[in-house]
């Protein structure tokens, strides 16, 4: 199976081994790229410089919902299969989520000071996101909580199932109701309602966050794996 | 017939643990009069303001104080090993569970409506507002049950991390407070919401035995 | 009879047992010896379903134990190392609450006996948690004679006994045994039964 990796540790370890390096070259000349990019991006007739927030915004955005949607990939596999390799990526990844989150609201706070004129409003997309980071770091706090092995890593992968209903909460909540916040400009893939110039750069820096996350992923994935060959 | 009996035995024992730990139910009460005492004084006593804003914090003060006894739904039995016994005694972790929940919403909970009249004549609320929070708060207290169940049964085997239960009910009890204090405004559907809030208690009452039986099963085994 | 076929249990990959093969005969007292932490208790609650085994079968009356269990919990007493008496009820309450549980036929005449031989009647309206723990865990071990069932599990029973009960609880035991009962019980404890059969856990 090409896709072994994805399930069993030994086939990660070496998979991992491999890319690594070029994958941080990678990362770099892409993150470098989407900078110059953003730096020559046109400004926004209404908002002027501060809609370069958005290039760290949308892509810390996006990756904090794949996260956590890839952590509830794995338990559900984890819970049905008993594979123990999907419990270590939860364990791994969900500070990466945590990050990322965190990264999202704060730039969020600072686009919204001159924009809307406060750092927070009680706005159906904000509140879904902080209550996403708030189930993050519930799961980073039951990570640390129990003793026993398997208590900890079942408990966490049926939380993170139970959690999995604010996804679509966040997806949809632009649609569902009247808020502030903009609804999802690339939604449809066929006709964006943003400006190519502003498109561009906006994937470059996807992409450059999602190799950076990766890399993290890959550094905290491995050391997971080690400590729990230390444990057995 | 005997099974039936089983049952009966099981919420009378209930009751009676209830009943000798029923200073422990009144100084929650007690938590719960206090904290709007608190909020009063903190907000001041602008009448047409509280009249805004009472009915929130009702809800939200309920909230708190009924959860700062969820962490005694199954301690006891577990650490005494009653639960396996009465398990042994021919009923099934999922039964035990259900009857438990069913036992903390007539024993804990209920006696809570009592003091909502109370506390809404503190904030002047209107009659038809303290008619609906009463309604709202017999299913809620419900779906509260469950979700004490599963947050309690969930940290069994958590012995240095004591709030995390009560984070996750307050987490989880959200779409409830949404849909309680939401009730009251003139543009929402009155019927609607209350079928939503009954249709959300009934999922809980189906996943809460299912889940809080795998998790004692969980402790039981890793004790 | 009890029939234990190579039972074999891993905690987090280290052996607890391996192989364990054994039979518990009608009318056979049987004791578990060993060091603290040799894996006494958790033998026990492997037998009872509450742990699960890696591999091997236990069979109770000639039917595998996991496919009907509910009918072995019927035939079964298992006394824990903790006290499962409810500590905020009184000694009868805890007592009506276990007769239901397990549909016993004993009549309220025969409790207070019971309890009079055990030394308890005139604790019978106390709160357990007024009790001594000697006089708590007789209070348990009346759940031995309260639920009359065949096969009986015991985990410490002597802890906390002074002389005179530890005599009654041998008693009880022989008396259960010459009924074609079955005793199983862990304890490092060195009692005066005849006939009795050694399991040493290392």
């Amino acid at each position: 199976m090409m896709l072994n990796f994805l399930i069993n540790p030994n086939k990660f370890n070496i998979l991992a081994d491999i890319i690594f390096k070029p994958l941080l070259i990678i990362a770099f000349i892409i993150l470098i790229l989407g900078l110059i990019l953003v730096y020559y991006s046109p400004l926004d007739y209404q908002q002027g410089l501060t809609v370069k927030i958005m290039y760290i915004h949308v892509p810390s955005a996006w990756l904090a919902l794949l996260t956590y949607a890839i952590m509830t990939i794995y338990s559900i596999v984890g819970l049905a299969f008993k594979i123990p390799f999907s419990f270590i990526i939860n364990k791994a990844i969900a500070p990466i989520g945590a990050i990322f989150t965190t990264l999202c609201l704060l730039s969020g706070s600072l686009w919204g000071k001159p924009m809307w004129g406060t750092w927070w409003v009680w706005d159906a997309r904000l509140t879904s996101v902080a209550i996403l980071l708030i189930i993050y770091v519930i799961i980073i706090f039951l990570n640390q909580t129990f003793e026993s092995r398997e208590v900890k890593e079942k408990t966490v992968a049926i939380f993170i199932l139970i959690g999995s209903i604010n996804l679509p909460i966040i997806k949809f909540s632009v649609d569902w109701w009247n808020t502030l916040h903009q609804p999802a400009s690339i939604s449809k893939l066929s006709s964006p309602s943003i400006d190519i110039s502003m498109l561009k750069p906006l994937l470059v820096m996807t992409i450059a966050f999602s190799l950076i996350g990766l890399i993290i992923a890959i550094l905290r994935i491995k050391a997971e794996i080690l400590i729990r060959k230390r444990d057995l | 017939m005997v099974f039936l009996k089983k049952i009966f035995l099981f919420i009378k024992r209930e009751s009676q643990i209830f009943f000798s730990n029923f200073v422990d139910l009144c100084s929650n009460i007690l938590f719960f009069f206090l904290s709007i005492f608190v909020f009063v004084f903190a907000l001041g006593a602008d009448e047409q303001l509280l009249r805004t804003v009472g009915l929130g914090i009702i809800w939200s003060l309920l909230l708190l104080s009924s959860t700062l006894s969820l962490r005694k739904f199954y301690e006891e039995d577990f650490n005494n090993g009653v639960i396996t016994i009465i398990h042994m005694g021919g009923m099934s972790y999922e039964l035990i569970v259900f009857f438990k929940i069913i036992s903390h919403f007539l024993f804990v909970q209920i006696p809570f409506l009592a003091s909502i009249p109370i506390a809404s004549v503190f904030f002047n609320l209107p009659i038809i507002e303290v008619y609906n929070l009463i309604l709202t708060f017999i299913i809620g207290s419900l779906i509260l049950s469950c979700l004490g169940s599963i947050s309690s049964s969930m940290n069994l085997l958590n012995k240095t991390n004591f709030s995390i239960g009560s984070i996750i009910v307050l987490l989880f009890s959200i779409p409830v407070i949404i849909f309680s204090v939401g009730i009251n405004n003139s543009d929402s559907n009155f019927n609607n919401l209350i079928n939503l809030l009954i249709g959300i208690a009934l999922i809980f009452l189906g996943i809460a035995p299912w889940s809080s039986a795998a998790f004692i099963r969980l402790a039981l085994r890793n004790k | 009879m009890l029939l234990i076929n190579n039972l074999s249990f891993y905690r987090n990959n280290t052996i607890i047992f391996e192989d364990l093969n054994l039979s518990l005969n009608n009318g056979q007292i049987t004791q578990i010896r060993g060091k603290n932490g040799s894996g006494k208790t958790t033998f026990l609650e492997v037998i009872l379903n509450i742990l699960e085994p890696k591999n091997g079968d236990i069979f109770w009356e000639g039917k595998n134990i996991k496919k009907n269990i509910f009918n072995f919990f019927n035939v079964t007493t298992f006394i824990m190392d903790q006290n499962t008496s409810t500590k905020k009820l009184t000694v009868l309450d805890n007592i009506n609450f276990w007769k239901g549980l397990c549909a016993s036929k004993l009549t309220n005449a025969d409790i207070l006996l019971l309890l009079e031989t055990f030394n308890l009647l005139k604790y019978k309206n106390t709160k357990v948690m007024y009790l001594s723990k000697g006089e708590i865990k007789k209070l348990e071990l009346l759940r031995l004679i309260l639920e009359q069932k065949k096969l009986w599990i015991l985990d410490e029973p002597y802890n906390h006994l002074d002389n005179s009960s530890i005599e009654i609880l041998n008693q009880t035991f022989k008396d259960h045994a010459n009924k074609n009962g079955i005793i199983l019980f862990a304890s490092h404890f060195n009692p005066s039964i005849n006939n009795l059969e050694i399991i040493d856990f290392h």
